[in-house]
């Protein structure tokens, strides 16, 4: 059992009409204590119809008992959401960092680095007043990129408790690629919390 | 039209499926890798002997996936001639000894592994596991899944099980306290690589968590490599201080890419050294 990315503060912004604007921070409690990851991303809405946007992200994501981090660049097509459903693809380069520059975002060679594909489908096949729930798989978040052998899936929610007080749950695993068709289930990672919109 | 397609396809795949001779539900309802390790660090299943070389002077070779199927074919006959010219003291097998995990094929690994005539050590691959009594006949034949043995006081090899593309807690918290032996060459041989080149492939271990600790552990403590099969071929990548390996493999058939081959690794004068060798 791994606890992570326990406490975050995120912003969204639209500065301008088709231009988007997102930044995030998250903070490792009982494991890597202290910031775990920081994100920053800029969308450029092309169709505004199925809200089809261009986006752009730089992720660094940092476990500090490790001395090891993870810097990344992703860029996606996003789509979404209409009628419930939202869509990306992307590509990600991820460039893994050990040792003493581990916590900085500004390193990306080392040895190690890699890319892969980014992939989401959800569907929000319940929305209510109050609550709604939402199911699918997405291979990428805010802070987040999942390896190629992993094929991540999740069913999350949120009920309003008051006002812009929110109560969010999500329950997610992955099937991990072995070969052929051999697959096996990863950990499940469960996640509850309380957010509160400005 | 469109369901007629719909069915040809599932009857593909269905059929695709009933001609492999996976045990598919055995699959499912297997032993995990924390089952595995816990019984293999329990102390039932005693960790294979330390093999006896001249401490000044030895050499062993390390290679994955002879993944023998159901022709029972390998490259072992042929690694036989080089262990014999080289003067081998042992070699270790970085798991998928066979393709099914079938008792036949099991039997037959078995025996052309023993024909080579030198002691040998074997971790477990994915393909080991493809029938319900996978883990049974692995230990029943080769021992625990994750072990540590020194060689001469010189070297350390750490074997991990990998077999499910994750190591797990238990494990790792094990791994750790194996890595901290600083006085001894350690080197990590298991079925799983860390890394493999650039490419998007599936065939690494899963957790991006996993693979930054395990190159941090193997870092901080000073590890001299991390040996590695799944994908058929050979690469060698310098991660920090860490060589990573892909050791070659034994399997019949095309490789992902390069020729059938060996890692050779060879200690002299105080130091050790490697190469790769391809098999004619």
């Amino acid at each position: 059992m791994e606890s992570k990315l326990l406490a975050s503060a995120q912003a969204d912004v639209e500065p301008v009409s088709y231009l988007k604007l997102d930044a995030g921070l998250s903070f490792n409690l009982f494991q890597n204590n202290g910031l775990g990851a920081v994100a920053l991303g800029v969308g450029a809405v092309a169709y505004d119809r199925i809200k089809l946007t261009l986006r752009l992200a730089v992720q660094h994501q940092q476990w500090t008992d490790w001395q090891a981090g993870e810097n990344r660049v992703l860029a996606t097509l996003e789509a979404g959401p209409v009628y419930g459903l939202d869509a990306g693809l992307g590509l990600v380069q991820r460039v893994p960092v050990f040792g003493d520059k581990y916590w900085s975002p500004l390193v990306w060679s080392g040895g190690a680095e890699e890319w892969n594909l980014l992939y989401r489908l959800r569907w929000k096949f319940i929305e209510r007043e109050n609550w709604w729930l939402r199911a699918g798989f997405s291979s990428y978040d805010r802070y987040t990129a999942h390896n190629p052998q992993q094929f991540p899936f999740e069913v999350d929610g949120a009920y309003r408790l008051k006002g812009n007080v929110e109560l969010a749950a999500r329950a997610g695993t992955a099937i991990v690629g072995l070969s052929g068709l051999l697959m096996s289930f990863h950990e499940v990672e469960l996640n509850a919390g309380v957010g509160y919109a400005f | 039209m469109h369901s007629r397609r719909i069915a040809l396809l599932g009857s593909a795949v269905l059929l695709a499926l009933c001609a492999c001779e996976w045990n598919l539900w055995g699959t499912v309802v297997r032993p995990t890798v924390e089952d595995r390790v816990r019984e293999s660090l329990s102390g039932a299943l005693p960790a294979p002997d330390s093999v006896a070389v001249n401490p000044d002077s030895f050499c062993f070779a390390v290679f994955g996936d002879p993944q023998i199927g159901h022709d029972f074919q390998t490259s072992l006959a042929r690694f036989k001639e080089e262990a014999a010219e080289r003067g081998m003291d042992f070699f270790c097998v970085l798991g998928d000894l066979t393709n099914d995990a079938t008792p036949e094929e099991c039997d037959s690994i078995k025996a052309q592994l023993d024909r080579v005539g030198i002691p040998y050590y074997a971790t477990i691959g994915n393909h080991d596991l493809y029938q319900a009594d996978g883990w049974e006949r692995f230990k029943q034949d080769y021992g625990p899944s994750c072990y540590a043995v020194a060689v001469a006081d010189r070297i350390k090899l750490v074997f991990l099980d990998t077999a499910d593309g994750t190591i797990g807690l238990t494990q790792f918290d094990w791994f750790e306290s194996e890595l901290q032996d600083t006085l001894l060459t350690r080197i990590v041989l298991t079925h799983f690589p860390v890394f493999d080149g650039e490419r998007p492939v599936m065939w690494r271990l899963a957790s991006g968590a996993e693979r930054v600790k395990v190159q941090s552990l193997l870092e901080r403590y000073g590890a001299y490599a991390w040996c590695a099969g799944h994908i058929h071929g050979w690469r060698h990548m310098q991660v920090g201080s860490v060589n990573h390996f892909t050791c070659g493999s034994m399997a019949p058939g095309t490789l992902d890419y390069g020729n059938p081959g060996y890692l050779l690794f060879r200690f002299a004068h105080g130091s050790l050294s490697w190469q790769f060798v391809e098999l004619d």
